[in-house]
């Protein structure tokens, strides 16, 4: 089982092999940082929006950002109050003034924080954690480092599930945990320690097993399946690199 | 040349000071079935891992005596060189599997990716493998979606399919229905026809006296005996140490029945054929 | 002491796919084993017992409590369930306090949960153990920890699910004591197990599930010997049966010890 964000299906980006994928990410990430104002970071976060709507995955990536929305507030509010900046009064409520240039401010810090989501969601929806650290092996990264990604992959999902199988064990022993949450929170502590145990001795099992499977062989690595990038990686590529040129055109003009 | 050379292995975990092995040797030639039987804590696991290097190497401690295993020298190789050569199978099907890949087919795969084989090769190899493991028609499951004993049988087609010159297994059909272990020592059965030295610990004392060639007894880490099924569950004194005999062993020695050669029999058909006739004799 | 009441009882994991099509039956005290190929619904009909699983359709009863509206921690003071894999039961770093976990649970001050778990450790032998770590302890003493910290429950009925796993043969004749023990005792101990050896010489009871149903429910006598209701379940008799199957005896013998007497009697045979 592999912990992962993982939506399956087969639109163009699914199709796209990994490395284009990193590239359209990074390309997004400096972008994020690269590009002034707010009209620009704006276009991008359209931009990222679409091409995650193409895939598919917009649904899964509302919730991400409904999860993330608290923070944003956040970025608004502590802004808007306190930033050293603040001139010229924007909203009073009460006591309390916003000022406008802390708002603008929290906008943009708003804006970033959802690009680099957006961006960085463009890989995690569309590819299997395994599927990238494959791509990765093929490019020469050893397998060690590979493992290690997907074991720490692993150990949440072990977890999760050693979890429910240790608390129906607990239930059976008379340990109360349907109810109020006060009685649920309080089941939950007794089951850290055993969790904690029973994920390292099967990581040890985990470990020995791979060790006999050759997992420590510095042999170079054959693969079941060719690679299959489509025949649009290269467009894709190029338009991503094209948008990076524009973005540093763009910030060294306005500078 | 024998594919296993065990000589007089004596080997202590880290932090303990008893010695967990205590003067084993033996040897397994190609295509013979070695099962290892004895109480639990009696140093089976131990062995098996012994044989490809685990031991020492993965838990350190203290090693004496020569462990040679297709023509290797265990204690100074690595493990992975080793596990080229000989693959162990464990007890529990969960921790064996990679978690990196989701379908049988792929899961197969992954150590022929690690060992760089061509393409060609590894599709015939796991085809091999997974047909000889009953395990083709599932080979587009998730190996998450599998039954403990698929599961199992998994593990052991992905050892096999590296075609190691020996195969160890420890206790590998304790999670397994009697189906499903059947299929195991089937499957066993067929390799040995092949050439291959398959050394297995098992508890399941009646299996292992049907289709073993010889039996390795140990208890506390030393060899109790050591010979073809027959003879080693004919001698006194097993059951003292803790060691099952199969049962109608224990029938054939209350009621004397007995092969040619003096020992008893240790297989339902022998056991069958010896009893009707003392019995055909009594009433005839 | 306790009965159990299965009435229509239908399972499904995920909708459209039962795992169990239909059971009826009624488990009064005494030894019952629950034989079957993997995947035939025999861990999930015992996680249907006590609570863990809830039926899709149908009613569990254990005495006056429906499991259905009762929460597992209650059902625990009638029904001990000792899993397959022990690491997923234990969680204490010392084996006395995990013991004395369930009669905790169930209100029994300090020192009586105390006494019933030295008690239960005595049962498994497991005596001067108490302080040791479970994680210390081999797999096969782990699965006796477990046994024991059911046991230390006192509960009416004590579902064991595959105990045998793993043990040896003083474990298992060990675990075999404590199903006649607890028979004795006037209670319901339900056994899930692949050994068939285990089964004829220590239940009264055997259920065959197959495909989600029961196939066949009788004495191990009477299931061992149709040879087409076992292949049909993927089972074999033990090896003593089916000697005395291949000898012709009527009523094969279930047990070496009753093998070689019912040899050495009327028939008069050597030694």
């Amino acid at each position: 089982m592999q912990f992962t964000l993982f939506v399956p299906g087969d639109s163009w980006m699914h199709r796209l092999d990994p490395m284009s994928k990193v590239l359209l990410t990074v390309i997004g990430l400096v972008c994020t940082f690269l590009l002034p104002g707010h009209l620009a970071p704006a276009l991008l976060l359209a931009a990222s929006l679409v091409l995650l709507a193409s895939a598919g995955v917009l649904r899964r990536s509302t919730a991400v950002f409904a999860g993330v929305s608290l923070i944003a507030v956040t970025f608004f509010v502590v802004q808007g109050l306190v930033y050293a900046g603040n001139q010229h009064p924007a909203l009073a409520i009460g006591p309390v003034t916003f000022y406008r240039e802390g708002l603008l401010l929290g906008l943009r810090l708003t804006l970033r924080l959802y690009n680099i989501l957006a961006s960085s969601l463009i890989l995690i929806l569309t590819n299997r954690p395994s599927d990238l650290v494959e791509s990765l092996m093929r490019r020469g990264l050893p397998s060690r480092f590979g493992y290690v990604i997907i074991a720490v992959l692993q150990i949440i999902p072990t977890m999760v599930e050693a979890s429910a199988r240790i608390t129906d064990a607990q239930r059976s022993r008379g340990m109360e945990t349907e109810g109020s949450l006060w009685v649920r929170l309080r089941a939950f502590i007794p089951l850290m320690g055993p969790l904690v145990t029973s994920s390292l001795i099967a990581t040890e099992e985990r470990a020995l097993a791979l060790e006999v499977r050759g997992f420590a062989s510095n042999r170079r690595l054959t693969f079941l399946h060719e690679e299959s990038i489509p025949g649009y990686a290269w467009p894709v590529r190029i338009a991503a690199l094209a948008v990076l040129a524009l973005g540093i055109a763009g910030r060294v003009m306005l500078s | 040349m024998s594919l296993i050379r065990v000589e007089n292995l004596r080997y202590r975990y880290p932090r303990q000071s008893a010695l967990a092995l205590d003067g084993v040797s033996f040897t397994v030639e190609p295509g013979e079935f070695v099962g290892i039987v004895g109480p639990n804590k009696a140093g089976k696991s131990t062995l098996c891992q012994a044989l490809v290097g685990l031991v020492p190497h993965f838990y350190k401690g203290a090693i004496g005596g020569k462990v040679e295993v297709a023509g290797l020298d265990v204690h100074t190789t690595s493990v992975g060189e080793v596990s080229r050569r000989a693959g162990l199978v464990f007890q529990s099907p969960f921790t064996q599997m990679s978690g990196a890949k989701f379908s049988v087919y792929e899961e197969v795969a992954f150590g022929l990716e690690r060992a760089g084989i061509p393409r060609d090769e590894m599709i015939r190899r796991i085809e091999w493998s997974l047909r000889l493991l009953g395990l083709w028609d599932l080979r587009d499951r998730s190996p998450f979606a599998l039954s403990g004993g698929q599961m199992q049988r998994l593990a052991i087609a992905s050892v096999l399919v590296m075609q190691p010159e020996v195969l160890i297994l420890d206790e590998p059909t304790s999670q397994l229905d009697p189906a499903g272990t059947s299929e195991v020592f089937a499957a066993v059965g067929d390799l040995c026809r092949q050439g291959m030295a398959v050394v297995m610990a098992e508890h399941k004392v009646d299996r292992i006296a049907a289709r073993a060639d010889k039996v390795l007894v140990l208890n506390r880490g030393r060899v109790l005996a050591w010979g073809p099924p027959g003879e080693v569950f004919s001698l006194d004194g097993l059951e003292e140490h803790g060691v099952a005999v199969p049962a109608v062993t224990r029938a054939a020695r209350e009621l004397g029945w007995r092969e040619q050669g003096g020992t008893y029999p240790v297989t339902v058909e022998a056991a069958a054929r010896i009893g009707g006739a003392a019995l055909g004799r009594d009433q005839g | 002491m306790a009965e159990i009441r299965v009435k229509d009882l239908h399972f499904s994991y995920t909708p459209g796919v039962e795992v169990l099509r239909g059971i009826n039956l009624v488990l009064s005290p005494g030894s019952v084993a629950i034989v079957g190929q993997n995947g035939a619904g025999k861990s999930t009909f015992v996680r249907l017992l006590n609570g863990l699983l809830r039926p899709t359709q149908g009613e569990v009863w254990v005495d006056d409590l429906s499991t259905a509206s009762t929460t597992v921690a209650s059902m625990a003071r009638k029904v001990g369930l000792v899993f397959q894999n022990p690491t997923d039961q234990l969680f204490k770093s010392r084996v006395l306090d995990e013991v004395m976990f369930g009669p905790l649970n169930l209100g029994a001050s300090q020192d009586e949960a105390r006494q019933r778990a030295e008690a239960a450790l005595a049962r498994v032998g497991l005596t001067g153990a108490e302080a040791r770590n479970p994680y210390d302890l081999g797999l096969a003493e782990r699965k006796l920890v477990t046994i024991a910290s059911v046991l230390a429950m006192d509960t009416p009925v004590v579902i064991l699910d595959e105990p045998t796993i793993a043990q040896d043969v003083t474990g298992v004749r060990q675990i075999g004591d404590i199903v006649t023990w607890l028979q004795e005792q006037g209670r319901t101990v339900i056994t899930i197990t692949h050994d068939m050896d285990f089964v004829a010489r220590y239940f009264q009871r055997v259920l065959v599930f197959q495909a989600g149903q029961v196939l066949a429910d009788g004495t191990a006598e009477e299931i061992f010997s149709r040879p087409d209701l076992l292949r049909q379940a993927g089972l074999e008799p033990p090896p003593i049966t089916v000697l005395g199957q291949r000898l012709g005896l009527a009523r094969p013998p279930l047990t070496v010890e009753g093998f070689v007497a019912r040899l050495r009697g009327p028939n008069g045979l050597a030694p």
